[in-house]
């Protein structure tokens, strides 16, 4: 399939004649070996879910950390080179400490979404005299979900640096059939609790392992409570529901 | 292969351009090409600080004093705000920080309505003596700081090291004129602390400090008073009247008194006090005071000849 | 740390380095519950000669929030020309006008960031909050800053200031038996006690006079626009469909 491309997909900052850049289509396939991750928007809030690939039964399953807080009001789970998004999220979070800082308001999600992918296009040769920072497009794509005053949004950003806003969303490895599960059953008035089991319904539609509390994840952001991660308690008693 | 060696040396032509590029983007340009981006100009900022401009003078710090500096020259033009009581003190049942509202431009009451205690983040507290902008920016500064550690390790910053990062961040600018006199105050696994603060880079773990001019004033009072186990109403009645003590005898302090309480959840705002009115009438219907006005005439009113009851 | 901060080694170097001067006159802002009043003279001097009768001291920024500036009128003209540079990168990056709450700790973080080269400029910034109250934000030079009722800054602040204690925050009054004083002064009130602070001010202080600019912020819906029907001097300056809406009054003071 990738034949024809070898004289074209090695420098990063390289147009192929036909005007593509390889290695970031390279780096969005990434994406599709990456776990299953969904996030939905409410009314009353998001809810991400994400499944956790436990590969070894000695491997801890709760220190795998696939959703994680950018703060109060903003949460993202990741999908596929997880540990680019570390570098992404730390972005974000200092992103959004320091526009706190500056102006004492909480960012807009699109603001924050907006900075993550300015990091996101980063990559390749130095501009000015400064070091190239990244060799390399991230591996990996983001769901951004939060609340501001346009009420609560959830955004996806993909390794191009392109980010758009979504109702409802599935990225990784089972993004096909999930996104079209949730085009049929989402509806624009859902409560936080259809969507949580939706959430989960979807993720066990496309999970070879049974779904249990141990290897899907859950969190919300909602706009009394802000971002939480669904203790397994809770998450029990969804998936109970379901 | 040149630019790598370059970045590296300090004689050669490209480095002294490159140290002139610096200087004029100090704050003119330097905010690079995410201006338009969704840092919206932080571009020129590292952590969020703006980059400092300095004046291109040989000694940049006798300039700062001789411009601001109200004690070298009165008359010098930029006035900073000085004056102040502040106390802090650990018991068993949190830490009572308590302040007084002044703030003096040389013997000119710039302001009585100060918020001298800054709220670093709903559990840690700081306090306000000396430049009153080197203490409000860096304390908000140190409270992002404490929340991304938050963020990145999962949990509370302890006192001691959020105090540490002060003082380590005020050290690296020693000499060149910060003035701040704080106390760190919270609540964290190890159970109540204070820690102080200052801009010469000591840092101090302690029971009880009091800073500012009317610091003795309201030492007097505290240590007298002070004791571990304090109930809350006692320790509250102990914070108000070493402020009282202090807005009384010191004249570059006064107006009001604000009263923090920190607990194992995070601090609590007890109240306002009007200083003369505690003279008078006391601070009110609040647990712990006596009743009655603090002052010594009205507490020795009509008990003796010299003070006799009012007719 | 310590790389934040450029110390010069290859510049030009003057000693007694003196880039500051003082150029007079007194700006003030009274904030009410629905509206904020932002006033300034326009008079410039330096030392005893009067350089400009007509220097604006006082700047409409967004429809919600006026600056105004006291002390070096040449770093008080920069300072107002970044802050209106900051906000219209904001508007940019994140679609909306700053808010006031926003607009004051901006502020504060450039002020800051000349903490040992200065701007020699007192701020005083007034405006509508978020919630439709009025506000009024007042700084030092190098930042500090706090939200209050109101203010006076520059060469008449300590004229001023007492008269607006007594007369805006009541202090040293007591109410006739029986009565109590108002929560919050009309706009009228306001707008009467700005005149006086400043006719007053003019004759007693030789920095000020020659011109009095008046700016009014009210917040969306406000029914202190009545107020304003028959105020002499007065013109628009509302930009957007916000809501909220900027006048400017202009009166002349003594020019003596």
């Amino acid at each position: 399939m990738f034949l024809t491309r070898s004289e074209y997909d090695r420098g990063v900052n390289t147009f192929s004649p036909e005007g593509r850049l390889f290695q970031v289509e390279y780096a969005i396939e990434a994406i599709k070996l990456g776990s299953t991750t969904v996030g939905i928007k409410t009314p009353d809030g998001v809810i991400l879910g994400v499944e956790k690939r436990v590969q070894s039964p000695l491997l801890e399953a709760s220190s795998i950390e696939k959703i994680m807080e950018i703060d109060n009001h903003l949460g993202c789970a990741m999908s596929g080179l997880t540990a680019d998004a570390r570098t992404m999220i730390d972005h974000a979070r200092v992103t959004a400490q320091n526009h706190a800082f500056t102006y004492d308001e909480r960012i807009k999600v699109e603001s924050v979404t907006q900075a993550v992918c300015d990091l996101a296009l980063r990559f390749g040769e130095s501009v000015h005299d400064e070091e190239a920072m990244m060799s390399r497009p991230f591996g990996v794509a983001l769901l951004i979900a939060g609340i501001d005053e346009h009420g609560p949004q959830l955004f996806h950003t993909d390794p191009s640096g392109t980010f758009v806003r979504y109702e409802a969303k599935a990225i990784g490895s089972g993004s096909e059939a999930a996104q079209s599960e949730l085009q049929d059953k989402w509806h624009k008035q859902m409560t936080l609790k259809e969507a949580q089991v939706l959430t989960l319904r979807v993720l066990k539609q496309v999970m070879e392992e049974k779904l249990d509390q141990h290897n899907v994840q859950l969190a919300q952001v909602t706009k009394d409570k802000g971002f939480e991660i669904l203790d397994e308690a809770r998450l029990q008693a969804v998936i109970e529901e379901m | 292969m040149n630019s790598f060696v370059d970045q590296f040396s300090t004689h050669s032509p490209t480095a002294q351009l490159k140290r002139a590029q610096k200087l004029i983007a100090a704050e003119e340009d330097d905010y690079s090409d995410a201006a338009w981006g969704s840092q919206a100009g932080f571009g020129g900022m590292i952590k969020g600080i703006p980059a400092f401009k300095v004046p291109a003078v040989a000694d940049p710090t006798a300039f700062l004093r001789l411009h601001t500096d109200d004690h070298a020259d009165p008359n010098c033009r930029i006035k900073i705000q000085h004056g102040t009581t502040t106390l802090a003190f650990r018991f068993k049942g949190g830490v009572i920080v308590a302040v007084d509202s002044r703030a003096t431009a040389g013997s000119y009451v710039a302001s009585g309505t100060v918020k001298k205690v800054i709220e670093i983040n709903p559990y840690l507290l700081g306090t306000m003596a000396g430049g009153a902008a080197d203490c409000q920016f860096w304390e908000t500064y140190l409270g992002m700081h404490c929340r991304l550690h938050e963020l990145r390790n999962r949990e509370r910053i302890s006192v001691s090291a959020a105090s540490k990062y002060l003082s380590n961040l005020v050290y690296s600018y020693k000499g060149m004129g910060l003035s701040m006199g704080t106390m760190i105050c919270g609540w964290d696994k190890t159970g109540p602390a204070v820690f102080y603060v200052d801009s010469d880079g000591t840092r101090l773990k302690g029971d009880l400090f009091s800073v500012g001019s009317g610091s003795t004033f309201a030492y007097g009072v505290l240590d007298q008073g002070y004791r571990w186990d304090l109930t809350d109403e006692e320790a509250q009645e102990l914070g108000r009247r070493s402020i009282f003590a202090a807005g009384h005898r010191d004249a570059m302090s006064g107006n009001t008194c604000n009263l923090y309480h920190v607990k194992e959840e995070g601090w609590d705002f007890i109240g306002n006090y009007d200083i003369s009115k505690m003279y008078y009438e006391g601070p009110g219907d609040v647990p712990g005071a006596p009743g009655g006005g603090y002052g010594y005439a009205i507490r020795t009113e009509g008990r003796s000849a010299a003070n006799p009851p009012p007719s | 740390m310590a790389d934040m901060v450029s110390i010069p080694h290859s510049q030009p170097q003057q000693h007694q380095f003196n880039p500051y001067t003082e150029n007079g006159g007194t700006i003030l802002a009274i904030a009410g519950a629905d509206f904020s009043v932002i006033a300034g003279d326009t008079r410039q001097s330096e030392g005893y000669s009067i350089q400009t009768r007509y220097a604006p001291k006082v700047f409409r920024l967004t429809d919600k929030a006026v600056l105004a500036v006291n002390g070096f009128a040449a770093d008080g003209n920069m300072f107002v020309k970044k802050v209106r540079q900051r906000l219209e990168w904001y508007r940019h990056a994140h679609a909306k006008d700053m808010p006031i709450r926003a607009i004051a700790r901006l502020i504060q973080t450039m002020l800051y960031s000349r903490r040992f080269f200065p701007y020699y400029v007192y701020n005083i910034l007034g405006g509508i909050e978020e919630d439709g109250t009025g506000a009024v934000y007042s700084f030092d030079p190098v930042g500090s800053y706090e939200r209050e009722a109101c203010r006076a800054a520059g060469a008449a602040q300590s004229l001023v200031q007492p008269f607006l204690d007594n007369q805006i925050y009541f202090k040293n009054q007591t109410p006739a038996p029986g009565t109590s004083f108002p929560g919050h002064l009309s706009l009228s009130t306001v707008l009467s006690l700005v005149i006086d602070s400043f006719t007053s001010a003019t004759e007693r202080h030789i920095e000020v006079g020659d011109g009095l600019e008046m700016y009014i912020v009210l917040a969306k819906n406000s029914p202190s626009i009545q107020s304003l029907r028959d105020i002499r001097g007065m013109s628009e300056l509302t930009a957007t469909e916000d809501g909220e809406r900027v006048f400017v009054v202009r009166r002349d003071l003594k020019k003596d």
